[in-house]
């Protein structure tokens, strides 16, 4: 078969225009077989004359720029990682983890099965074995994954365009506040991000080989994307939103049917295991309240969130590449737009929103944007200069990386601010109460919570089990996780509670239930025993200090 | 933390105590005084239960014996006979048994007419047969299995409260038995005459206290009821002085002592409405006993503690173990302490006045009476060679099984296969493409790629 023809019936219609098979950045122009001659007869020349050992200066010239974006993205993913302790979420993940890891005291408060499947958790799990879990050794599993995110992201810019392209992606990601802040958390999502990138490579090498093998392999790494966390499968709309709208990529049917089989053999584990362990009822439930929960936020909650979390300077310069070179647009730009508006538009119009379930598409989003950056001299009044186009893209991609390393860098440090946003880095003080609750507290007391979020941050620093007056007594209204306490009054009245704790963020986010604990710290005789206090902005706009957690001693009688 | 804050609070005391004069009513202050680890000792009385009734069904304790069948008619087997039965969903009426039913019941030693005594009576006495299990007394069984549980822990006397409760502080009856002479209980030295003259601090909790109620208030139409449950309230001295009597107090006070750590060394307790004596009144009693061992334990005098409580009398309910020549029926009694052995049941044979010894004993006072000079007292039930065991909340519901074992071994081998098997077929295409002949640098025919797609 000729390399000139598609290698099959799956492959792009259309040849590439370039000389290896890979389009070269949009608008430059495909070039002309004399250059292409001549560059291949240089690189000949060149690997005799060197006797096909590439130099110092060679090596460091090809590969140091993605060791420095690298070195980088750890520096942002590591700096400090443990600084914060974990927010609800991250303490529900990492306790798991630890009950995988063998941990009695977490198993008997973190069950293993919960709402996700536990592929990430099994990997933090394996920096938990023989010790008690702590941030730092579960935060480097999230961050390295997002390390190597930021390396496929760049083999995926490589492969769609060519090294500068991939390379500047690859920087683009590595300070993106959006990825730098949910990489820096034992969450799911970068793993899922991780995962689906690396399907989005495997599907630009289909589309460009027709090979079965790329096919099988990106089912399979969609199954594993789906194992990360389950809801990686709304991308799969983007896949067939690419296909389907993209007439000249011819696909065999066949391929589809064996990569479902490898998506499915893959993404296996999460129905068979709860099966064999007999949970799958639990299964089920999470799955019920997952799709019949109420909404959280509203329906623009990721256009006021997502702009700044991924940089509005490089979404700009994503939406400007595609207008400015959409006479050059191809099925590349078509995958990553599908890419990023299946799962947009999803989680969009879904009530159930969550601030990192959009991570997916970042990686998308920093290739597109990078495109259009690396076309910049391309501009017929940047060439008035020879030295001006190379000036103009450099300064261009190091302005897009300042603008969204600095923010970056301010939530790697953040400044109290009083918004206690959770999801984004850690409740203020829970860290700290939770461990006055594991030094303080007797084995086997348990305390009561005004919402589920503190009492998980509780719950797994403090080794107690937390309970939360917040949690519905309606099963259709709760995660199933959560245990409810249907008559706060009787249960302190039965002795079950021997501490309420207040705390000023969920205080904020659930009056009613924040009074209810006061009015029982009242009535049961409380008595505070430990007070966390948190810097924050005042209403003046001076920092001030504030109780943020208090843990009240309660007594029946 | 609470430790060093311990010693601190102690030293302060000390150091407060020493300049302002002996205080009796600090806490901490004797508690260097003491042969054992234990510097408060707190002993609640409840009300009338038997060992059977209550934990005759107790794994590896000397519960009911197989065949028990108390005849309904004594020496008229033909009459028929009741077994032991659980009480769990019913709530009989009190059997109160008056001082001819005890007798009858225990028949010389043969304790044949627990049943019987109320037949002849014309009154239904089947109920003295019942008895409560895990399923009603969660709680104290599952103190017990954390802590000790005494099957040889017998009442003073056969019958009557206020003797009981007398031989509780004072190890002797008081003069005049259930009859309150207009003088009270008369001079007879109490535990507590010997811990104030000795400068130990003590203090008598009750519940829902009524300080104008003692012995001089009692009229033929007011019994005084809270007389019977606070023995000291029968003492002139303890009713008339005031030093004395500010060392009686409402139960509330033991919730600010333990907070203030300023629980004094010996603590005695009557409850009011929740001693048990009703069956309705049992879940209220343990709540009273969860909630004074909780707050105990998280105080920062758990680890010099021992909490017990047992029960003042028989009350008509079936026990199945003659008891010693002068003693009544076994009674409940559990000890909690963080030296306590753990789950032990002790047969040691001993009764209320053991408490006393073991007062004695370790805060170095002369025994009351010849009773508690020749009694047993609690230190079977205590291992002082070991460290205080931390404080364990123990659970008013049914313990929580261990959470399942998940089979961790299943988790690792699907989903590591799954990540394997993704990553082998990734690395499988890439491998593929490499071997491929890479397309050469030559010129393609145009085709549609080249034009843009609209």
């Amino acid at each position: 078969m000729s390399p000139a023809e598609p290698e099959g019936p799956g492959a792009v219609a259309e040849a590439a225009p370039v000389d290896d098979g890979r389009p070269r950045i949009a608008g430059r122009g495909p070039r002309s077989p004399d250059w292409l001659a001549a560059d291949a007869l240089a690189e000949l020349v060149l690997r005799r004359v060197r006797g096909r050992r590439p130099t110092v200066s060679t090596v460091v010239r090809r590969h140091g720029p993605i060791v420095a974006v690298v070195g980088l993205a750890a520096f942002l993913r590591f700096w400090q990682l443990a600084a914060i302790g974990f927010n609800s979420d991250e303490a529900v993940y990492a306790g798991t983890a630890a009950s995988i890891a063998g941990d009695p005291t977490m198993r008997s408060i973190f069950p293993v099965f919960r709402a996700h499947p536990v592929l990430f958790q099994t990997l933090v799990a394996l920096t938990q074995y023989g010790h008690q879990p702590s941030d730092l050794a579960s935060r480097s599993v999230p961050a390295a994954i997002g390390v190597a995110t930021v390396i496929v992201t760049y083999l995926l810019g490589a492969r769609l365009y060519d090294r500068r392209v991939g390379l500047i992606a690859a920087l683009v990601l590595a300070v993106m506040p959006y990825h730098v802040v949910v990489s820096r958390q034992v969450l799911l999502d970068g793993l899922a991000t991780l995962c689906a990138t690396a399907v989005v490579y495997c599907v630009v090498r289909y589309t460009e080989s027709a090979g079965l093998r790329w096919m099988l392999a990106a089912g399979s790494m969609m199954g594993l994307t789906i194992l990360s966390k389950e809801t990686s499968v709304v991308l799969l709309g983007g896949l067939y939103a690419f296909f389907a709208l993209t007439p000249m990529v011819r696909i065999q049917i066949r391929h589809v049917l064996l990569a479902l089989v490898a998506l499915v053999v893959t993404a296996a584990p999460m129905p068979v295991v709860l099966y064999l362990a007999g949970r799958g009822d639990t299964g089920r439930s999470y799955l019920l309240w997952q799709a019949f929960r109420r909404g959280n936020h509203g329906l623009l909650f990721y256009a006021d969130v997502l702009p700044n979390a991924i940089g509005p300077l490089v979404l700009a310069v994503a939406v400007a590449g595609l207008v400015w070179l959409r006479r050059a647009n191809t099925w590349r730009e078509r995958l990553l737009a599908c890419w990023i508006v299946v799962p947009l538009s999803f989680f969009t119009l879904w009530p159930v929103k969550g601030y990192q379930y959009l991570l997916p598409i970042a990686p998308a989003v920093a290739v597109l944007a990078a495109r259009c950056l690396a076309a910049l001299p391309t501009l017929q009044w940047l060439r008035r200069r020879a030295w001006l186009p190379r000036t103009v893209t450099v300064l261009a991609v190091l302005v897009t990386a300042v603008s969204l390393a600095v923010p970056a860098w301010a939530r790697v440090n953040p400044a109290p601010d009083g918004t206690f946003l959770a999801g984004t880095g850690g409740l203020p003080g829970g860290r700290e109460a939770g461990e006055w609750v594991r030094t303080n507290v007797p084995a086997r007391a348990q305390l009561l919570a005004i919402g589920p979020s503190m009492a998980n941050v509780l719950e797994f620093y403090g080794r107690h089990r937390v309970f939360a007056l917040s949690v519905s007594p309606n099963p259709n209204d709760r995660n199933p996780a959560y245990v409810p306490v249907p008559n706060p009054d009787r249960s302190l009245r039965d002795g079950e509670f021997q501490y309420v704790v207040w705390d000023s963020y969920t205080a904020n986010r659930a009056a009613f239930f924040a009074d209810e604990a006061l009015r029982l710290i009242a009535r049961y005789h409380g008595v505070a025993v430990k007070t966390v206090t948190a810097t924050v902005r005042g209403a003046s706009g001076q920092p001030v200090v504030q109780p943020v957690i208090v843990i009240y001693e309660v007594r029946v009688q | 933390m609470r430790h060093t804050t311990g010693i601190v609070a102690a030293a302060a005391a000390v150091l407060l105590g020493a300049l302002m004069g002996a205080s009796p009513a600090s806490a901490d202050a004797p508690d260097t005084r003491t042969s054992t680890p234990i510097r408060h000792f707190i002993f609640l009385m409840q009300g009338d239960r038997t060992f059977d009734n209550y934990f005759g069904t107790y794994p590896g304790a000397d519960g009911i014996p197989d065949g028990a069948c108390q005849a309904l008619v004594l020496n008229h087997p033909e009459n028929g006979c009741v077994r032991p039965f659980a009480l769990h969903g019913k709530t009989p009426d009190p059997l109160a048994p008056g001082a001819d039913v005890i007798d009858k019941q225990l028949d010389g030693g043969k304790l044949d007419g627990f049943v019987a005594a109320f037949t002849a009576q014309g009154r239904d006495g089947s109920s003295a047969m019942g008895y409560y299990d895990r399923r009603d007394l969660t709680y104290y069984w599952n103190l017990a299995e954390q802590y000790v549980l005494f099957d040889a822990f017998f009442s003073a006397v056969p019958y009557g409260y206020r003797a009981n409760r007398d031989y509780w502080v004072s190890a002797a009856a008081p003069p005049g038995g259930d009859t309150v002479a207009p003088t009270g209980y008369g001079d007879g030295p109490t535990i507590f005459d010997r811990l104030e003259a000795a400068g130990v601090s003590w203090k008598f909790y009750v519940q829902d206290y009524q300080p104008a109620q003692t012995f001089r208030t009692r009229t033929a139409t007011d019994p005084a009821p809270q007389t019977v449950r606070v023995p000291l309230l029968n003492y002139a001295r303890f009713v008339d002085d005031p030093r004395l009597r500010g060392h009686i107090v409402d139960l509330d006070q033991y919730y600010r002592d333990l907070a203030d750590g300023t629980l004094p060394a010996v603590a005695y307790v009557a409850s009011s409405g929740s001693s048990e004596r009703s069956a309705r009144s049992i879940p209220a009693g343990q709540t009273l006993v969860h909630s004074m061992v909780t707050q105990l334990m998280l105080s920062r005098s758990w680890n010099s503690s021992a909490f017990m409580w047992s029960y003042d009398g028989s009350g008509g309910w079936y026990d199945h173990v003659v008891p010693p020549a002068g003693l009544g029926l076994r009674v409940p009694a559990v000890l909690v302490s963080p030296y306590a052995r753990r789950g032990q049941v002790n047969h040691t044979r001993l009764d209320y006045t053991s408490a006393l010894v073991f007062v004695e004993h370790n805060w170095g006072v002369a025994p009351l009476t010849g009773r508690d000079a020749s009694a047993i007292d609690l230190t079977s039930a205590f291992d002082f060679a070991a460290k205080p065991r931390p404080a364990e909340i123990v659970s008013m519901n049914d313990q929580p099984a261990h959470a399942p074992l998940v089979r961790v071994g299943l988790i690792y081998g699907w989903y590591g296969g799954a990540a394997v098997l993704a990553l082998v077929l990734v690395a499988v295409a890439t491998g593929s493409s490499r071997r491929r002949p890479k397309p050469v640098a030559r010129p393609r025919p145009p085709t549609r790629e080249e034009v843009p797609v609209p």
